[in-house]
């Protein structure tokens, strides 16, 4: 397949998929004897209705757009971080202990927060990148345990240490820390802002730059790259590392900019969304970006759509979850050889068949 | 010995989902099929599993159905793997995805959104006579919940089928070499969709265990991690039926273990004893290192036309 017919089916496939779901969420939605074309109206009101709605899709984006780089950036290296939910709590818990008892308060708590949980978020997938260079470990199962003992760990910091009165949670950042909104009146903060660069830069290392070109090397042919001298072992660390910070500042600027406490659910399920997100992104940060977009619009939408039609938010889990499903499957046809020969018969190309 | 003794029939009975799970994964990369999603398969097994039980009254509908969908779901990923030759990795993740998914949507539609939980009784244990009074062992094996002895019948069953037969020795040859296997004219996409049938209804019985035979209600995310550590229960008990059934009784014995010191203790955060299984299952993964004797085939793609 030649490039350019490559980038249309990767568009092709994810958007068909997308639509393929919302139609069967439709469906669901018909069966709930809702009117499915009310329902999606609400939907999209909802998540882009007014200023306040969309500010509220875009706080919702953050976070996942932060764990969805995280994703894609490990498995472009050939990595597959599953820990992302884990880093993205060992930076929110970083960042809470430096806004809630080191005393410093306005920009400088900002940025020491934010620089914190990046480190912590780094340092909590350098593990896992560690035990599988050193003793070649699964780092898929090693990076989700370390997922529920950040979630454990998050439950001893609010239940224990830096809980606040009866409740189990922690105090509240102070205000003066917390990240400032683009415009006032509207939830975004600058937190989406520093969401977009940092996939903009992903995106600019992956493809413009020669260390990003070794990066992908390894991850897409890890022989190849051995023998032509890149150092394959570190490069997997690093990705590793990277990813996990990325997450951890995700996590960082969620407490600072979003949730301003630790609660029990803090970021519960951010971890394998990013995941979908990236996949169904074709692990391109960019593409991943808007897909996480849509997965937040999905997700505000269908709370208005809850309180106008009474479908149940989950049917936007649904969607969401088929689209991974069928964005898959797709990719995967598509590559079969059968497919190239039966796209090259309708529309009647010879140079299909030599694919 | 009252605590030890329970401490030990506590962790047969922690270990047993852990080991349908984990022996369904064994089945599965058998064939050549890594599959991960084993998380997600558990967890529609265990809702539906306490649904069904719930409306008909009878563990056993609960166990049932819990099979039933882990195969209709794990049928997606046969699907798309056999098939269309999708990844294997990727597609257990979106399976861990979809499943859970389901499952939520599932409880909301049926209990609605209500804090209270619906209950349902349990499995009755059944005594083996005699048996069961040999001291220590035999309230420990032979006094407990008909899904156990099921579960170490399994175990015996499948060390029997893969290392004995003949049917069990056709079948390893797909996981190993696929296409030497399609040579001696074994039906290898037969096989491999046969190995998810098996690695569904196992997962699915594994979920469904959870909620008919151990806790009475369901609860989101009672799974718990538990898919991932059966995955890590077959590279543990090195793909052999009795490897893990060793793994499994020590990641249930971590997790018996967890539940009495949270008991036990005062003044330590219990969440610190919540950790013991996943730092347990990362200790063991890392001592015993990586082994690189699971099935050569596993996780690659059979294409028929390739050479």
């Amino acid at each position: 397949m030649d490039n350019s017919r490559k980038n249309l089916v990767n568009i092709f496939v994810p958007v068909l998929s997308i639509l393929l779901s919302i139609l069967i969420g439709m469906i669901i939605m018909a069966f709930l004897k809702a009117n499915p074309v009310t329902a999606v109206k609400y939907l999209v009101i909802g998540a882009f209705g007014t200023k306040q709605n969309l500010g509220t899709t875009l706080t919702r984006a953050t976070p996942l757009i932060f764990t969805a780089l995280c994703a894609c950036f490990a498995y472009r290296c050939g990595v597959f971080n599953l820990g992302g939910e884990g880093q993205f709590i060992m930076g929110s818990i970083a960042a809470c202990f430096v806004s809630l008892k080191f005393g410093l308060t306005g920009i400088p708590a900002v940025i020491v927060a934010l620089v914190c949980g990046t480190v912590a978020g780094g340092l909590w997938g350098a593990i896992p990148g560690v035990l599988k260079i050193t003793r070649g470990q699964n780092e898929m199962i090693i990076s989700i345990m370390f997922n529920y003992i950040a979630t454990l760990l998050m439950g001893v910091v609010y239940t224990n240490w830096l809980r606040e009165g009866s409740v189990p949670q922690t105090a509240q950042v102070p205000k003066e820390s917390q990240l400032a909104r683009i415009v006032p009146g509207i939830r975004v903060t600058w937190g989406f802002v520093i969401a977009i660069v940092i996939g903009l830069l992903i995106y600019y290392f992956l493809f413009w730059t020669s260390l990003g070109f070794k990066f992908r090397a390894v991850g897409l042919n890890q022989t190849a790259s051995r023998f032509n001298g890149y150092p394959v072992r570190r490069y997997m660390l690093s990705a590793f590392i990277i990813s996990g910070a990325v997450a951890g500042l995700g996590g960082a600027g969620e407490l600072m900019g979003t949730q301003f406490r630790l609660i029990n659910g803090f970021a519960s399920g951010y971890g394998f969304d990013g995941v979908a997100m990236a996949l169904i992104g074709q692990l391109n940060p960019i593409a991943t970006m808007f897909v996480a977009l849509f997965f937040a619009a999905l997700r505000t939408g269908s709370t208005t759509m809850q309180a106008a039609t009474g479908v149940p938010t989950s049917v936007s889990d649904i969607i969401q979850a088929l689209v991974i499903v069928f964005t898959v499957a797709g990719m995967a046809l598509t590559q079969l050889p059968e497919f190239s020969t039966f796209i090259g018969r309708f529309f009647g190309r010879k140079e299909a068949q030599a694919v | 010995m009252s605590f030890v003794s329970n401490l030990l029939l506590a962790s047969v009975r922690m270990a047993v989902p852990l080991l349908l799970i984990a022996l369904g994964e064994l089945y599965s990369e058998r064939a050549g099929m890594v599959n991960i999603g084993l998380e997600g398969l558990a967890a529609i097994g265990s809702l539906v599993g306490f649904l069904t039980c719930f409306i008909s009254g009878s563990t056993w509908v609960g166990i049932l159905c819990g099979a039933l969908v882990g195969i209709a779901v794990n049928m997606i990923y046969a699907f798309a793997t056999v098939t269309l030759c999708a990844n294997h990795t990727v597609y257990g993740m979106a399976i861990n995805i979809l499943a859970p998914a389901l499952a939520s949507f599932i409880y909301r539609i049926f209990f609605g959104s209500g804090s209270d939980l619906s209950q349902i009784t349990l499995m009755k244990t059944i005594n083996i006579p005699i048996l069961k009074d040999i001291p220590i062992i035999g309230p420990l094996l032979f006094s407990q919940t008909p899904m156990v002895y099921l579960a170490f019948l399994l175990v015996i069953l499948t060390g029997f089928f893969f290392t004995k037969t003949q049917a069990g020795l056709n079948y390893r040859a797909v996981g190993e070499n696929p296409k030497a296997a399609a040579t001696l004219g074994i039906n290898v996409i037969r096989t491999k969709y046969l190995a998810c049938v098996i690695c569904g209804a196992l997962s699915g019985i594994g979920g469904a265990y959870l909620t008919t035979c151990y806790s009475n209600t369901y609860t989101e995310g009672n799974i718990s991690g538990r898919g991932f550590i059966a995955l890590a229960a077959v590279i543990f008990g090195r793909w052999s039926g009795g490897g893990i059934l060793a793994a499994c009784l020590f990641f249930g014995f971590c997790d018996a273990l967890q539940i009495r010191l949270q008991v036990a203790s005062v003044g330590i955060p219990y969440q610190f004893f919540q950790m013991i299984p996943y730092v347990a299952t990362v200790i063991a993964l890392t001592v015993i290192g990586s082994g690189k004797s699971g099935p050569k085939a596993a996780g690659k793609p059979y294409r028929k036309e390739e050479r």
